[in-house]
């Protein structure tokens, strides 16, 4: 049945040139994706130390700030980023890698805190699914800045580090406002977060004193 | 072969009386799923203009030597490349908005317009009046698109194109970010474009 | 990193993240077909069966081939072909061990291929980092979400049929619309009532 096999070998043909196509496409884009997942993890390390970086900054510019200004350690299996002022050897604060769930999918985020650990300096989130214009908007700069500054400590009994409330409910200074109409992504941001921070401060805290 | 449509009517077929997403209803996931930005829904078009065009133009160059009985799974094939090399380059070039289109890039490959073109006309028709038809038909939903973007943006977000239009005091209808809105302006711009053209639908141009 | 509970999920896959009033997919053929409650019924019955096991079966193949080989830029291919085979298979068995539901649902059969909310199911799978489990859960959650909700909105359009009088303009595919904004703007109600975590 030659017809069955003209079909087959132009099916193959056909998936042999596209499957070439697709992968040269890939192969000259990779070096450009890979550096713009660095950059951006590079910018939002800064981001979250407080570190100023002007808006229509060079991705050059970014690289080299960040070169100057932050180390990263390996603290067992997680990578913590010192970050240092001006002079290079005061230590401006560290940041770590936050995440979990979220409503619709995994929410990834960095977090700042100073140098002793007591209060958070910034946060970002880098990637999630959450709905646009409601659980979305944990990218929003309001949102973002009420972090700033808040005092951090370990998880005592019930007492969490801090609460999402409802917008104009709050009323204690570890109370921040939640987002309105996404109390689903709130109370998963809440609940990631303080586990993340409680878990930075009780196992790795030690370990990074340690190397000062 | 009878003779064929003059290439403008051809074009203006797909943006107006055989309109993909308002007459034939077609390709509508997508059309709802990025509207609520109009940056997004730009990039979407973009996005689809470019596979449209590459896959009506493909399937039509190939029409004489794809046998019948996979032609079908040829145009996947076809159709699911060219996405894929899309979605590489809004990647490479355009991260953040790659970010917030999330796999409604890749759904590109089930909307059924495109798939609808190769079929209806591409696999029949020599390649440069596929390619109008391709791009008459893409320009025709992208135009759809960005009137809905121009609703649900400023009345769901207060913006467009993240630049602020509605005044500080606006309160923001946030039911047009969400499914919702999307299904009552899309069936609103439905119904507005049956009262103009109440005849039913032409059905498939054929050739 | 996702911890949820697949039993939760599948709930969740039906109410609040219904694929189809949430996540726009699965429209077109739900445009055409809800007409008629028959036809409705035999199709919502296939894509539940297709989407589970396209789901579970896509998982598999990304986690145990794709990845290790470095080639997880050719999912979208993958997964399209895996579900055009599978579409075909169960093609295959309908016509051979029940004819007439074959002869129901006819051309709807084959259609299921480019319904978009079984691809988009399998992507979700990916980009929420779902396992074996949940990858089951979510997508057979996720095909009787759909199957519901195109019951519920052909059994609305039939009763519109009957008894309304609509504006010339707003008859089928307008009215379809507005009436799956209402059903979708009801089940943002359930939204509240799972946690997902």
């Amino acid at each position: 049945m030659t017809k069955q096999l003209q079909s087959v070998v132009y099916m193959f043909l056909i998936s042999l040139f596209f499957a070439s196509l697709v992968s040269a496409v890939k192969y000259l884009s990779e070096e450009r994706i890979a550096s713009n997942q660095a950059i951006k993890l590079q910018r939002i390390v800064l981001k979250v130390l407080d570190i100023p970086v002007g808006k229509n900054i060079s991705e050059d510019r970014i690289s080299s700030l960040f070169t100057e200004r932050v180390k990263d350690i390996q603290v067992g299996e997680k990578t913590l980023y010192v970050g240092y002022e001006e002079d290079g050897r005061t230590i401006k604060g560290y940041a770590f890698p936050v995440g979990g769930p979220g409503f619709w999918g995994p929410i990834h985020g960095m977090v700042g805190v100073n140098p002793e650990a007591t209060k958070l300096l910034g946060i970002a989130f880098t990637k999630h699914s959450e709905t646009p214009g409601l659980g979305g908007r944990i990218t929003e700069d309001w949102f973002l800045t009420q972090f700033k500054g808040l005092p951090i400590h370990p998880i005592e009994g019930d007492q969490k580090i801090f609460y999402l409330k409802p917008a104009g409910t709050t009323t204690a200074a570890n109370e921040l406002d939640a987002i309105t109409g996404a109390t689903n992504t709130s109370s998963a941001v809440e609940a990631f977060l303080n586990k993340d921070l409680d878990h930075f401060l009780i196992k790795l805290w030690r370990s990074v004193e340690d190397r000062k | 072969m009878p003779n064929l449509p003059q290439k403008k009517e051809i074009f203006l077929t797909g943006l107006w009386k055989d309109n993909p997403v308002l007459r034939q209803i077609l390709g509508i996931c997508s059309t709802l799923a990025v509207t609520n930005l109009m940056v997004n829904t730009l990039v979407m078009d973009a996005g689809l203009i470019f596979t449209v065009c590459m896959s009506s133009l493909t399937v039509s160059l190939l029409r004489h030597y794809t046998p019948m009985r996979i032609r079908m799974m040829v145009q996947t094939l076809i159709i699911a490349s060219y996405v894929i090399i899309v979605d590489i380059l809004i990647k490479a070039y355009l991260p953040e908005i790659s970010e917030a289109l999330g796999p409604y890039v890749a759904l590109i490959i089930t909307n059924c317009i495109i798939m609808g073109r190769c079929e209806a006309f591409a696999r029949n028709n020599p390649p440069v009046a596929s390619l109008i038809d391709g791009l008459g038909m893409s320009v025709g939903y992208s135009l759809v698109l960005i009137v809905i973007a121009f609703v649900r943006e400023p009345l769901g977000f207060g913006t467009l194109m993240g630049i602020r239009v509605m005044s500080e005091g606006f309160v923001q209808w946030t039911v047009m970010i969400m499914a919702p809105g999307a299904f009552f302006t899309l069936g609103i711009l439905v119904w507005i474009m049956k009262y103009f053209l109440p005849n039913t639908k032409t059905g498939e141009e054929k050739t | 990193m996702n911890a949820i509970n697949p039993l939760t999920l599948f709930f969740a896959a039906i109410f609040t993240n219904n694929i189809l009033l949430t996540n726009f997919l699965g429209l077109c053929p739900f445009l055409s077909i809800s007409k008629e409650k028959k036809s409705a019924m035999g199709m919502g019955a296939a894509v539940v069966f297709v989407m589970a096991s396209t789901t579970v079966l896509n998982n598999l193949i990304y986690y145990k081939l794709l990845l290790p080989l470095g080639l997880e830029y050719f999912r979208y291919i993958v997964f399209i072909v895996v579900i055009a085979a599978f579409v075909q298979l169960v093609e295959m068995m309908v016509e051979r061990f029940f004819p007439p539901l074959y002869y129901v649902l006819g051309i709807f059969l084959p259609l299921i291929t480019v319904n978009c909310a079984i691809f988009g199911a399998s992507l979700f799978m990916v980009i929420r980092g779902y396992d074996l489990m949940q990858s089951l859960a979510y997508g057979a959650g996720s095909g009787i979400g759909w199957w519901m909700a195109i019951m519920a909105v052909s059994t609305i359009r039939e009763k519109l049929q009957k008894s309304a009088n609509l504006p010339k303009g707003l008859e089928g595919p307008a009215i379809t619309l507005i009436i799956t904004g209402l059903l979708s703007l009801a089940f943002l109600a359930f939204s509240g009532m799972i946690r997902v975590q």
